[in-house]
This record gives C-alpha cells, structure tokens and sequence, in this order.
C-alpha cells in the first residue's frame, strides 16, 4: 500500500507541500494533514463531474470523440481564428502554462489568467510600486505583527495562520500566537477577524482613505489626518500606526476585499508605499493572499516568456500588454474575441453577463477536468488529469516559491501540457497545409 | 491643402489598429497610396482600403493635411498616434489610444472617446466633444511619465485615471470625472469644472482645480489658505505630503 | 559525424598566446580537433577576428530577474539599441521578443549569442527558490549556463561558524549547491541579508550579525574554508560589505587582503571580487563622493589571490537586483523608485529597484568612469572580467558600446566632454591614455573566465576544447580601433558567426539555430559520517524553521534538461 509523504496541496495558494496520501488500487483512500478543502481535492476528485471522454458538439449535442479528433477541431477553431482569447491557466502546472503560451504566440492570441479577476490589480499595483514582500517562513519565524486586510483564510486559506502567519512558531516567534499581535481589516466581522487582537471595521470601498492616513501618520503628518477617515476614527488610526511603527516585524497580507474593492490597484500601490514607509521604523513586508493554487506560476512563466505577468496580445506576433485593454474580460465584453480556449476556470462564473453571453456566440474550446457552466458553452470539450494528483509539475506558492506537484495516481487522461503540445503540433500542420 | 475623408464600409468588432493613420503618414499621398497602406485587424494585417472608402482632396505637407473620419469608428484604435502636425477631425465615436504620444497638431472628436486618449501625449491638442473613458492624458503601464506637454479638453465627463503620471501639459474637463484624477502626476495642470473623487493622490508637482465637489479628499494634503484664479477663491492644500509632494490642490 | 572546417580565422586566443594570427580551425562533433577529412562544411572566415565564444560569468539572467520583468512592464517596448531590444516578431527559428534591461528569456538567449557570447553564469540563486533560476534557464536557448548559490545570511552556515564546524559546514554547502544545482558559493553582503530580517544592515567586516554572533569577515573565511575543503571548481564569489556608500573601497581592499592567506586546493584564484565598481568608492558622503578606483587598483596590481568583474555603468535606464536588501532598500527612498523585496526564509534577501543612469549626474558620471578607471589601471586583464553586472549597471546589450570605451581614448573622451567639472574633478579617466587591444578585450571576455570558473573546455579554442566560436565582421590587421570605435561596435553587436558546439546559431548578426544549451552544477563528495551529522542538523531547520518540506527542497531532475555534473571530492 504505497503511501506518498510530502505531496502538494494543490488547492489554494498556501500549497501545503506536507500532505500524506495513502493510495490503494490506484484510488486515493486517505489523506493526512489537509485541511478540509485540501481533503475535498485530493477526495472530491472522484465525485465531482468529471469529464469523461472529449466531446465534439454537433447539432447542438455534445457527442463523444477520440483525443485526436477533439484536438484537430480545436486547431481548426484556431486557425481559423482572427482574435483567439485563451484563458484561465491557473490550476495547472508551469509547464502546462508554458505551452500554452506557446500556442498562444504560434496563434495570435491573446492569452490572460485568472488574475484578471482576482489578483490581477496587484500586478497592476507592483508596476506602480514595486512588490516589498518576503517568502513566508520569514513572517513564521520574525513576524510579531500581521495584519490581515481584505482576506478571510480562515476559509480560504485554512491552514494559513498555522503554518505560516498568526499560529506558526519560529526561530523568534517562539511564542507562536501569544507572542504576536493580529490586525483584521475588513468591511465585515468575519471569521479571521473574530479571531484579531484588534479589527478595524472600514466601509465598503475606502480602503485607499485608510491606507492614505496611515501613511500620513507614520510619516508625521498626524495633522491632515481628518477626526474619521473611511469610518474609522482618528485615534484608531494612529493607534494602528503605531502598532506597526513599533513592531519587529510586521508583515500585510491583503486579499481580493483590498484589490476588488473601489480604486482597485491603487489600493494595493498604497500598501506597498505604507510598506516602503513603514521600513523607516521598523521591518515591514506585504504579501498577497493568491487563491488559485497556481495563480503566481501563471504570472511568472508568463513574465519571463512574454515579459508580461497576464493579459498578453500576441496579434502583432510580438507581446503586448495592457490590462483594461488586452484582460480576458475586456475582449469579450466588447465582444472582440471571435474563439476561444478556457482552460481550467469556470468563466461562466467569474465574468460579468455581457462577457458570458459573448462566449456563447463564438467557437469556445474547453480543456479542463470536471464539467462546469464552460462546458455548456463549449465547442469542443477536452478533459484534462488534474495536476497535482494524476499529473506532476511546478507550482509557485502566493509568496513565489516554487515547488514540485507530485503524480499520486494513475490516468488515462491526457495532461494539459500534453493536450497543448498536441495542439500546437496540429495548428502547424494545419498551417504548413494551408 | 490636402483633405482626406476616410468612411467606414462596415461596423468592426475586432478593433483596426489604425497607428498609420496620421497627417505623418498620408501627407502628398494617393488615394491609391492611402489605400494600400496596412493596418493591424487582429492577427493580421489589411490594406486600409479594406475597412475604409477613402477619398483625398489635394496633396500638401503634414501641416496641411486634414483628416476626417466621417461617423462612428468606436473600433479604431491609435488613430493620430505620434502625430507632429495636420489635423485629425472624428465625427463619431473613437476607440483606445487616439493621439497616444501625440507631438503637434490637432485632434477634433465629436463624439465619445474610450480610454487612453492623449496618454503620454508630448504636445498638440485634442478636443473631445464627448466623454471620456479611463486614463485620459496618462502613461503607459509602468512607466512613470504620462503626458508631458500639450493640451486635452473634454467638453463632457471623464472616467478614474485622468491625467495618471502627468509630468506635463494640461488638461479641462468640462464635467465630472471618476476615481482618482491626477493620480501621481508630477507636473501639469488640470482643470475639472465639475466633480472629482480622491483627487491627487501622491501628487508631487502641478496644479489641480476642481470647480465642483470633492468627495472623500485623501487625508494627506495640507490646507494653506485661499487662493485666487481668474476672479474665483479656491480653499488651497499642498501635497501630497506623504510624496514630499510640492502640488496644489484648489478646491471649491 | 558533423565536421566544420573555419578556413582563414584571425585568431585571437589568449589562452594559447595566440595574438590576431590567421589559421584554419578544425571542428568534429561539436569539439576543436586536429584536422578534419574533405567532407566538412567550409566557413570562410575571411581574415576576420575569431575567437572562443563569450563567457558573461556574473549576470542576472535567471530568476530574479523576472522581478524586475514584472515591475517594469515599461521596459519592455524599449528600443534603446538597435537589433538587440525592444519587441521583437516571432519567426520560424526564433520565439517572440521583448524588452532590454529585463528581456524575456528567449531574447536573452538569443542577444547573447548575436554577441557572440555562449556560456552565461546567473550571479544569484536563492537556493529555497532555485527551481524558479532552472525553470528560467530551460527557456534561455542557446547558451550554456551555471549559477551561484547564495550561503552569505543562511543561517545554518552562520551557526557552523559561530560554533566552529568547519567540517559540517562543507557538507552544508555541499548539500546546498547539490539542492540547489549550483555551481558555486556566493556571497552577498555577508550578514547583511539576515541584519535585514530586522530591516538593519552590517556596517563592515567585525560588525555582528544580530543574534547569530558572527561577523561578516568570520562567514567570508568560514565559507571560504568549506569552498577550499570542497575543491569547488569556482572560488568564493563575493559582493562585499557596504555596497554603493561613499567610502566603501575601504571595506573593498580589506576584504580582499583577508584572503591573501587563504590557499586555493585548485589551480584558480582564491577569491572572485564581484561589480567592484560599486564598491570603489571613496568620500564620506554623496557630496565628497569620488573614485576610490585608484586605491583599490594599485592593491589589485600587487595582490595575485584573486579575480574581479567590474560592473561597468551604461548611461540610461537600469534595474538594480541583488540579494542586498537593505542597499535596495535605500536606492528606492533615495530615488523615489519603485521598490520590491524578497526576504527568503534561513537564507537571505534582496530587492530590485529600476534607475536611470544620467552623465549629468556627478555620482552617475564617476560611477562611470570608476569601471573604466578599474579596467585600464589594473594592468594584468588575466584579473578582470568584464561586466556591467548586467543589468545592474545597465543591460548586456551594451557590451560592444563599452567595449569601445576600452578600446579607445577618443570614445571615452567624447563621453566625458559631455560631464560637469564636478564629475571631472572626482575621477582619474581623463588622465588615462591606455587602450586595450583584441587580445586583452579577449582575457577579460572569455579567456579568464576558463581559468575563474575551471572549464577548460571553454573560453580557448584548444583541441578538445568546446567548439563555441564567435567570428566578428572585423580585419583586425586592417582597423585602428582607437579611430574606428564605431566600426568595432557594429562588429561585436552583430557575429559574423556564432557557433556554439560547432553548430551555426548565428550568421550575419541573426539567429540561424537555437539548440538547447548546457546546465553545469558542482556535485561535490563529502564523507558519509559527516554529511549524516550534518543532515541531522538540517532536519531540525525544516522541521522548526522552513514552510517546505526538506524532500521538496531538493531541485528534480526533470529541471535540467541537459545537465552536466562537476564531481570534486572534498578535502577533509
Ligand atoms: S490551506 Fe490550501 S493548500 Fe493547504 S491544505 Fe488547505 S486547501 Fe490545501
Ligand atoms: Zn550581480
């Protein structure tokens, strides 16, 4: 009975890389150390819907075919394509990833991640800033200050504050919880923040306010700070800044409440210059709270082939970046893509309408695992193993550390690397026949 | 004096990249010249004649040579882009990017403008007669100067961004804007007759008016006393601080 | 059997004492041999300059880099020199390209071996990230690469030191390099990564690391000591204390003078002093600041232990990136620059801040000339390789301009006219009239690097050696490149040939192949007892102290495709 220590989590971006699965007749039958989101992955793969053979649809139904011949429809789709969208890519390995930016830049396409619904602003917000950050045994082992702003691990990120934040234990953190003071920043009381030494409560969309007046009290500019700012009051703030003025270390993990709130990226360019300002007293560093587990390995791989972390146009043959311009959903809100290939994420789920009713116009190419709203809109369904469990590869955890998924089990379904490879291998034979 | 008209044949989705349209690149040219120039349409390029009927009137220098988009051509991108003289009239909506890094001469739109329009603009001027979507006047990703000379007029509203990273130039806004004018700019004036949020964050250098109210001032600009521009008293801030920031901020 | 046969070469390699000689060179599967039979494919090389293929020993090309990439979307579309930045189509042979201080790594690939350069060594892998550098490298065609593992702040080498392991140390770096797949020991600011875990900084060589009560001069010799006892192939490879303050060369010769003692267990230096430009500078402050490269360089001329690079300047637009935080740090306040920060846990640090060199900048212009000045007054060029510390003092790209600089007084002159009489009374340039021939520019360029790094089979083009050649469009009988400075640049921006293992990859400055290149890692044998001691010890750093798991540290096979092991067998 093989039991397979040190397995990556492929869940969120913590990747736990700490997971025992014990697998039997090439099922998992156990897993240890998950937390229970974890568990549901590494489990729920065989209840959820999954994709059991790729599909063509004709005449309006989605009708079983071979490998092959899904992939030569999809090529047919692309080549045929003026302004291909590929989207998603954030559940799969770097490699995957890789090639799919391969097919992208051999197609014209535009290619862009999840970010560009998530933590895509952050981006957008370390080009204006910089990105003050540190992996997160650093903040397990100094931090005696963290501040949660906008971010809810509790269920999100379960195991977050126990391996790496507020519960961890370190070289001189050796108290763990007690030695340490958390700050929950947020519009609501949530979980994490019933569990702060201190929550401040702000109102929807102000961040930017609080972010400014603490950086006026930390560089001594008490004075132009109004009596409440953002709906918190003037004592409070300063009492915040102090906090983290006179911290050792003290470390912002910020989430989608920070970069999907009103003012977007401005708001995560304003906590990377409170961080900046804040190191002229103490020790400070921000990180963001990524979910999709491999949501940074899209920006990096993407980053060093393009030069850009997300939204790329390859019309032009060359890279070209520009978010609100070249992002996932500002095509097709506009209604600019004419085919697409959405790759491990449910657009039917994260796009506004206007986006998804577009989708249903145009060809769409679905290479994914498990069935979701996609695949009633799509064209040519190709099911893909699920990495990090029957397929290997790099992943890069929320504070860019990369690290190993492990195979665990057999399949016979194709790996997303494999089905890109393939259609690039077909778009060039279409093209070289042309 | 030479005038072009170029008429779109048919709507586009997919947006034409029209970065050759400019007084630059047609100036002494053909119909037929004109014609055959090419434009990016997605992953491929066509002859402008594709997209547009185009007629020409005279041949003449850049500084003569005028030219006018008749209607809607809300998927053109770039038109204008680096121009250095002539002029550009648009009778209709435009796309992104009309008179990017735009050096001289003069843009017309009436019509609305999506966003982008003037950024990293160096001089000319653009008038729009319409709204203005985001980032009016501001700079490419990453980069830290946006326009730096010449000037926009909006006779209308305008969305968050305007004037991100201006170093230079100026900007009027006859109607309200969105989030976060004159973000970061370090230099240059903008006028904004109606409303404003967040105005100025981290604003180094420069002058910004606002005429009409201001919600949620950030709370990092100093209050220091009146001032009086063309017969009007303004409450005057400097800031911002937490950028060592040296510009003025006149609010109602 | 491939066969090449490069009739007519202008030879110009040093390693052979061969100075601008014609001779025909004969090539068989990838190596320099002898002779070669009737059937080999013929290359004219026409009486033109050839010499061994390029060897960039300390460049930021992998990992980090993609920091600077991801801050400045900006550099991307930057067209600063002509053919060798900026966006680029994709072809049939080459992917798509962009940028150039911070270029995908495609156009690294690529630009490098329009330079004619085929071996490239990333100057920083933090070793907790090191599958992100292999990740990288796997994408940079072409060339043959190797990197330097970061040990300066780790905190398992610090306490070895402080408890006097010598022995447990060696095999930490051992099992470092072999984790890490790296090549050598690198040394960033001793101590101060770990001083900037609590946002601080060492001052100097006896200026304790806190809570772990060493000093940064104890981890110099500590790790050189464990360097030695390994007989790695490469020595220590160092960026001193006090990097980029006014009156550091202090601290620089300092540095240097401690390892005079230190006895190299292979035939190469004992120490590699790197980007030395930015730390020769003399002054109290950024008002009295002026070149300290006269000081540093008479005691490089009567010092034989070591080995440095420059870290030359290029006016316009940089990106700063090392494992020294707190210099990062305090360039982004100074500058108002955008700053970002990697702290890495039980390790080290570092930052990535964008600038602009200016040459009406004072300090920028001295910074200049303090490369150029180290250049011209250290009189033996088996000492120095050249660099810009790419792209820190400004982006490889550069080379061929500031190989002029080197080449030609009159070039340099022209440069300086443009310079305030502040900067001109900080600096000595002016009043050198040295101009560096083919045959020195090669030392410094490839020939060196063979005996820093122990690759015989590169930078020389010896039988047997490694058939990596760069043919550049130049008559060296026929130009004066102290005139002719313009002539030059064309010739090294653009390879007549670049063949790398005998395989034509660039023709007439454009890219005609991209195989795969090489990965060189150092596997160095340490005794079991000791190594199971150390492991021990090790075990305890993950279980307490690290948030990866000790068996998902190690970096997999699977990221090298084209590995080539370096065995040594350590001394104990
Ligand atoms: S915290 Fe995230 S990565 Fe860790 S086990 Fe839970 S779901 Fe998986
Ligand atoms: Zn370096």
């Amino acid at each position: 009975m093989p039991v397979i220590k040190d397995a990556v989590c492929s869940l969120c971006g913590s990747l736990c890389d700490d997971i025992t699965v014990t697998v039997e007749d090439n099922k998992i039958t156990k897993i240890e150390n998950a937390c229970i989101l974890g568990h549901s992955k590494f489990v729920g793969m065989f209840e959820h819907d999954r994709i059991e053979t790729p599909m063509i649809r004709k005449d309006g139904e989605l009708v079983p075919v071979s490998y092959e011949e899904a992939i030569g429809a999809a090529a047919k789709i692309l080549v045929n394509s003026r302004r291909t969208l590929s989207y998603g890519w954030c559940s799969t390995s770097c490699e995957a990833i890789s090639k799919a930016i391969q097919l992208a830049e051999e197609t014209g396409s535009l290619i862009d991640s999840t970010a560009n619904v998530c933590h895509g602003p952050s981006a957008l917000a370390a080009q204006e800033k910089g990105a003050p950050g540190a992996s997160l045994g650093v903040i397990k082992n100094r931090a005696d200050v963290i501040v949660f702003w906008g971010c809810n691990p509790v269920h999100a990120h379960p195991r977050h504050m126990s391996r790496y934040s507020s519960f961890s234990k370190g070289l001189f953190s050796t108290k763990g919880r007690k030695g340490r003071k958390m700050v929950v920043i947020d519009v609501r009381k949530t979980d994490t923040a019933k569990l702060a030494d201190r929550y401040v409560e702000i109102e929807q969309g102000s961040d930017l306010l609080l972010i400014t007046a603490l950086r006026s009290a930390v560089n001594g500019h008490e004075d132009v700070i109004p009596q409440t700012v953002a709906g918190v009051s003037k004592e409070e703030v300063l009492e915040l800044a102090e906090t983290l003025k006179n911290a050792q270390f003290s470390c912002v993990f910020f989430g989608m409440g920070v970069t999907q709130s009103r003012s977007k990226y401005k708001n995560g360019d304003g906590v990377s210059s409170l961080i900046s300002d804040l190191n002229q007293h103490s020790k400070a560093v921000m990180i963001g709270m990524r979910g999709h587990y491999n949501v940074t390995g899209f920006g990096q791989v993407a980053t060093w082939e393009t030069g850009f972390p997300m939204a790329i146009d390859f019309a032009r043959g060359f890279p070209y970046y520009n978010p609100g311009e070249t992002g996932a959903n500002d095509v097709l809100v506009r209604e600019e893509a004419d085919a697409a290939i959405i790759s491990a994420a449910d657009a039917g789920a994260h796009f506004p309408q206007k986006a998804v009713r577009h989708l249903a116009k145009i060809p769409v190419i679905q290479i994914d695992p498990y069935a979701n709203p996609t695949t009633e809109l799509a064209d040519v369904v190709i099911p893909a193993a699920v990495v990090g469990i029957e397929a290997e590869g790099t992943a890069y955890r929320m504070d860019a550390i990369p690290l190993r998924m492990k195979k665990l089990i057999d399949t016979e379904f194709k790996t997303d690397e494999q089905i890109a490879k393939d259609l690039i291998a077909k778009v060039r034979e279409l093209k070289g026949g042309a | 004096m030479q005038a072009v008209k170029l008429s779109l044949k048919k709507a586009n989705k997919i947006p034409i990249e029209a970065d050759t349209v400019s007084p630059d690149n047609f100036a002494g040219k053909t119909k037929e010249e004109i014609e055959a120039i090419l434009a990016w349409y997605g992953n491929g390029q066509c002859p402008l004649g594709d997209f547009f009927t185009v007629e020409v009137e005279g041949s003449d220098s850049t500084e003569n040579t005028k030219i006018v988009f008749d209607g809607d051509v809300s998927r053109v991108k770039r038109i204008g882009q680096g121009m250095s003289a002539g002029e550009i009239e648009i009778n209709g909506n435009v796309d992104m990017h009309c008179g990017f890094g735009m050096k001289g001469g003069k843009i017309t739109i009436n019509g609305d403008a999506d966003s982008w329009l003037g950024c990293e603009m160096k001089g000319g001027e653009i008038i729009l007669n319409g709204n203005a979507s985001y980032y009016v006047g501001s700079g490419y990703r990453g980069e830290s100067c946006g326009m730096r000379g010449g000037k926009i007029t909006v006779n209308g509203n305008a969305k968050d961004y305007l004037g991100e990273h201006m170093c230079g130039g100026e900007i009027l806004v006859t109607g309200n804007v969105g989030l976060l004018p004159a973000i970061s700019n370090n230099g240059g004036t903008i006028v904004i007759e109606g409303n404003a949020t967040m105005p100025a964050s981290e604003m180094k250098n420069g002058t910004v008016i606002i005429k009409g109210e201001v919600s949620d001032m950030l709370p990092s600009y100093k209050e220091d006393g009146t001032e009086e521009v063309e017969g009007v008293t303004y409450r005057k801030f400097v800031g911002d601080v937490n950028a060592s920031g040296k510009g003025v901020l006149l609010v109602k | 059997m491939s066969e090449i046969l490069i009739k007519n070469a202008n030879l110009c390699d040093p390693i052979q004492g061969i100075n601008c000689e014609n001779m025909d060179i004969c090539i068989r599967d990838g190596k320099i041999v002898e002779s070669v039979s009737e059937n080999a494919e013929i290359i004219d090389a026409g009486g033109r300059l050839t010499m061994a293929g390029g060897f960039d020993g300390h460049t930021h090309s992998a990992g980090k880099i993609n920091v600077g990439r991801f801050i400045n979307p900006n550099d991307a579309r930057r067209k600063l020199v002509p053919g060798l930045s900026g966006p680029e189509k994709r072809t049939e042979k080459t992917r798509a390209q962009v940028g150039y201080n911070t270029p995908n790594t495609y156009a690294i690939g690529y630009r490098y071996a329009k330079l004619g350069y085929t071996t490239i060594c990333e100057a920083a892998i933090p070793m907790l990230a090191a599958r992100h550098t292999h990740e990288e490298f796997k994408e940079i065609p072409i060339l043959d690469k190797m990197g330097l593992s970061l040990f300066g702040s780790n905190w398992q080498v610090m306490e070895y030191i402080r408890d006097k392991e010598p022995e447990k140390l060696a095999a930490y770096v051992a099992w470092g390099l072999k984790a890490s797949r790296g090549y050598g020991v690198k040394i960033v600011n001793a101590g101060g990564g770990e001083a900037w875990g609590w946002g601080k900084n060492v001052n100097g060589l006896y200026d304790p690391v806190p809570n772990f009560d060493v000093t940064p001069a104890e981890i110099l010799m500590g790790l050189v000591e464990a360097n030695e006892k390994l007989q790695l192939p490469h020595s220590v490879h160092v960026h001193c204390n006090n990097l980029g303050k006014p009156g550091n060369y202090e601290t620089t010769i300092e540095t240097m003078k401690m390892f005079e003692k230190v006895k190299p267990t292979v035939d190469r230096q004992s120490l590699h002093v790197t980007h030395v430009q930015f730390n020769a500078y003399a002054g109290t402050s950024w008002r009295d600041f002026e070149t300290g490269a006269p000081m540093v360089s008479d005691y490089l001329n009567s010092a034989n232990h070591l080995t440095f690079d420059l870290g030359q300047v290029i006016f316009g637009p940089a990106v700063t990136m090392t494992a020294d935080g707190p210099v990062e740090y305090a360039n982004s306040r100074l500058l108002h620059e955008k700053w970002s920060n990697q702290d890495i846990e039980l390790e080290d640090a570092s930052g990535v801040v964008p600038l602009s060199y200016s040459p009406k900048s004072f300090i920028n212009a001295v910074q200049w000339a303090i490369g150029l000045e180290l250049a011209l007054l250290v009189e033996d060029p088996w000492k120095i390789m050249f660099t810009t510390d790419s792209p820190n003092g400004g982006s490889f790209v550069n080379y061929p301009e500031a190989f002029t600089y080197l080449m030609s007084a009159k070039k340099r002159e022209q440069v300086i006219s443009g310079f305030g009489q502040m900067a001109l009374d900080r600096m000595v340039l002016p009043g050198i009239d040295r101009e560096l021939s083919f045959y020195e520019l090669a030392i410094m360029t490839r020939s060196m690097q063979s005996k820093m790094y122990s690759r015989p089979e590169k930078g020389n083009l010896k039988v047997g050696s490694d058939a990596d050649i760069a043919i550049y469009d130049i008559i060296p009988g026929d130009i004066d490149p102290s005139v002719e400075h313009e002539k030059v640049k064309q010739a090294f921006s653009g390879a007549a040939y670049t063949l790398k293992d005998g395989k034509v990859v660039v023709k007439d400055g454009q890219i005609e192949a991209t195989p795969m290149g090489r990965t060189y890692w150092v596997n160095a044998k340490v005794p079991a007892d000791i190594d199971s001691a150390m492991q021990k010890d090790t075990d305890i750093k993950f279980k307490k102290y690290y948030t990866v798991s000790k068996s998902n540290y190690m970096v997999e096979d699977s990221y090298l495709p084209n590995p080539v092991e370096i065995s040594t067998e350590g001394v104990f």
